[in-house]
């Protein structure tokens, strides 16, 4: 049972992840979620068997409106788990990390013992203006998107806004783009694998007047998923689990103009003081952490809200390397983030958490290897940051 | 009388006989006004009734027996409000210097975007009804001490809020701005946005505290600053399902 102080006798490890790769994909849903699904139970160590899955939560926005309706109960039915108990998760860009954190209570409250959480989106065959349409359907459609705006807009006006009220410009995000193109070169996932230089990243074409193009992730196919189990089942599948010490969500005003301020993110700072609260750390203790760059100027914002850098020194902290692999005070986007990873909306969550999986167990490339990782965080954002789900991974329990 | 600020044979690039027409109703002491079959020389039907958009956005009130009659010119951008039924001697308007290719193009893409099967966000015409009032006329509500704009059936303790309220001052402050290109734009505006070399958009603070995200109109400039100082006039804002939506943008203010 869950008291309020987030105390709880279940404690949730994460025992098989796996994801396809972020790009243009060959396949369509069900091909995806499958690829991603076998990824994830190959990844158990001891082995998994799917008709043990007692619910799943997968996250998606639909994106093209194939599947709109019972998206889950169709992807599970074609990936050996028939008759089980399934949702579609939607929070926009967050719709898997609030499948994660849906996964989580379930087994957190004594629902369920075995569950896998994931997400999916194909978002690269469409015609040019059905994709136009659907990159625009998570903002406030009367007064944000018919008036004019949709995120590349959104973010366009806040970092605009970033610039003016602190000692940064848009140099900071260059610096962030970069950084983010170094870290997906190695990452046989992501979608854009290869390395900018900070003048080519300067001097992209006009998307959103301050952001160019490499202010912005891609838009990307992918999927992704992961086996949580209660802590009692977790030494039967591997004897590293990667446990999921804390979770925490929060929600905020959905269009800009109605939020107090636009430089941070409530959402992000609501769900990050949860989430530290029920793992019992503090930003400090973080050695690395996905968080949500779908614009550079996002991950600034991030690692302020984060509390990885103070207020006002997002573009400090990006200038200066901090987030840079085992080279600042703790890693950002270790996988090359949205920017270079990729962004199938309803997949970033959980694809995040995989890449958390991996790193815990030294199970990626060498050269990504982040030195001595025991805490890492993932941070989902949906749309402009009406919503965010902030998660805390650990190697020990 | 009034006529587009580009002359007869043009309303600019989001202009048309209704936006000539509310611009001249703003200048000129309200009263009751006849129609007299104005809709009729609209090249695209609006998406609420023309009463419901002179009356949202402006003081005057439509009443079909007033002896104040409205005109238009079939052939020109031109409007009249006069106290006869006859039609009125029409004068020589100025007209100014524009780009005679960036008018067709841009009239073909509006006829594509009324016309066309869209592929564009949808609000419901019930809600697009309600918002009318604060979306024309920006009228805020009031709930405690604090002035609501955009409308908000309920507040943060889930308590109705009055639908009566007051209107916002018609000018505002700019907080930030973008210029989106085609690729950066709603795609309900992208195929205008490379021949408008973008559109640009503002973040803006009224003098009561709410704030809005508002098109900017008439900014062939291009240079915007925060804190500056911006009005707002009635415009067309996007083609939809055999109609034509209207809204406020926003201009530099002159004073």
């Amino acid at each position: 049972m869950l008291d309020s102080s987030g105390e709880n006798m279940v404690d949730v490890a994460m025992v098989g992840a796996g994801q396809t790769k972020f790009g243009n994909h060959p396949l369509g849903l069900k091909g995806m979620w499958a690829e991603a699904i076998q990824k994830a139970i190959q990844s158990v160590d001891n082995g998994f068997d799917s008709p043990d899955v007692e619910e799943a939560f997968i996250g998606s926005i639909a994106f093209g409106g194939s599947q709109l309706g019972n998206t889950a109960a169709l992807l599970t039915e074609h990936s050996g788990m028939e008759g089980v108990s399934v949702r579609r998760v939607e929070n926009a860009c967050a719709s898997s990390g609030f499948a994660l954190r849906d996964a989580w209570m379930a087994i957190k409250s004594g629902q369920a013992d075995v569950v896998v959480a994931g997400g999916i989106e194909k978002m690269n065959d469409l015609s040019a203006s059905r994709k136009r349409y659907w990159l625009g359907v998570s903002g406030d459609t009367e007064w944000e998107r018919l008036a004019g705006l949709t995120f590349p807009g959104t973010y366009a006006l806040t970092a605009r806004r970033y610039f003016h009220e602190f000692e940064s410009t848009h140099d900071d995000l260059v610096h962030v783009s970069v950084k983010n193109h170094m870290h997906g070169f190695e990452n046989e996932v992501a979608h854009l694998r290869k390395q900018v230089s900070f003048e080519k990243a300067q001097s992209g074409f006009m998307v959103a007047d301050p952001l160019t193009l490499y202010d912005c992730c891609p838009t990307s196919d992918g999927a992704s998923a992961v086996i949580l189990v209660a802590d009692h089942l977790a030494h039967k599948f591997t004897d590293t689990p990667v446990w999921v010490k804390g979770s925490g969500a929060g929600s905020d005003h959905l269009a800009l103009h109605d939020r107090p301020s636009i430089t941070q993110l409530r959402a992000t700072q609501s769900a990050a003081a949860k989430a530290y609260k029920t793992a019992g750390i503090s930003a400090s203790d973080v050695d690395l952490a996905e968080v949500h760059d779908c614009f550079t100027i996002a991950e600034v914002l991030a690692t302020e809200d984060l509390g990885f850098a103070g207020r006002g020194l997002g573009g400090t902290f990006a200038r200066e390397g901090e987030g840079r692999r085992n080279e600042g005070s703790v890693t950002i986007n270790a996988s090359g983030g949205l920017k270079s990873k990729g962004h199938p909306l309803g997949a970033t969550g959980t694809g995040q958490a995989v890449e958390i999986f991996k790193q815990l167990r030294h199970q990626v490339e060498p050269e990504r290897q982040v030195r001595g990782a025991e805490i890492g965080l993932t941070h989902n954002v949906g749309g402009s940051g009406a919503t965010c789900a902030v998660h805390i991974f650990g190697r020990e329990r | 009388m009034a006529c587009s600020q580009y002359g007869p044979n043009w309303a600019g690039p989001d202009g048309d006989r209704l936006t000539v027409l509310i611009a001249l109703l703003k200048e000129i002491p309200a009263e009751s006004i006849n129609l007299n079959g104005f809709e009729e020389h609209l090249e695209y039907p609006p998406s609420v009734s023309v009463q419901a958009i002179i009356e949202a956005s402006t003081s005057w009130i439509v009443d079909e027996d007033t002896g104040m009659y409205l005109h238009t010119d079939k052939e020109a951008f031109c409007v009249a409000v006069s106290p006869s039924k006859d039609v009125p001697n029409w004068p020589e308007f100025e007209t100014q210097e524009y780009d005679k290719t960036m008018q067709t193009e841009l009239n073909d893409q509006w006829k594509i975007e009324v016309e066309g099967v869209s592929q564009g966000a949808y609000v419901s015409q019930a809600q697009h009804t309600i918002s009318v009032p604060s979306r024309l006329g920006l009228k805020a509500q009031i709930d405690g001490e604090r002035m609501v704009w955009p409308p908000r059936q309920l507040n943060a303790m889930a308590q109705r809020i009055d639908t009566e309220g007051m209107q916002l001052t018609e000018t505002a402050t700019i907080l930030t701005w973008t210029r989106l290109s085609a690729a950066g734009a709603p795609s309900e505006f992208s195929s205008r946005a490379p021949i408008l070399d973008g559109v640009a958009t503002v973040l803006v603070e009224f003098d009561e505290g709410p704030k809005g995200v508002f098109m900017m109109a008439d900014d062939e400039s291009g240079k915007l600053e925060i804190d500056e100082r911006v009005d707002f006039v009635f415009r067309r804002l996007y083609g939809q399902d055999g109609m034509m939506h209207y809204g406020l943008k926003a201009v530099l203010s002159k004073s």
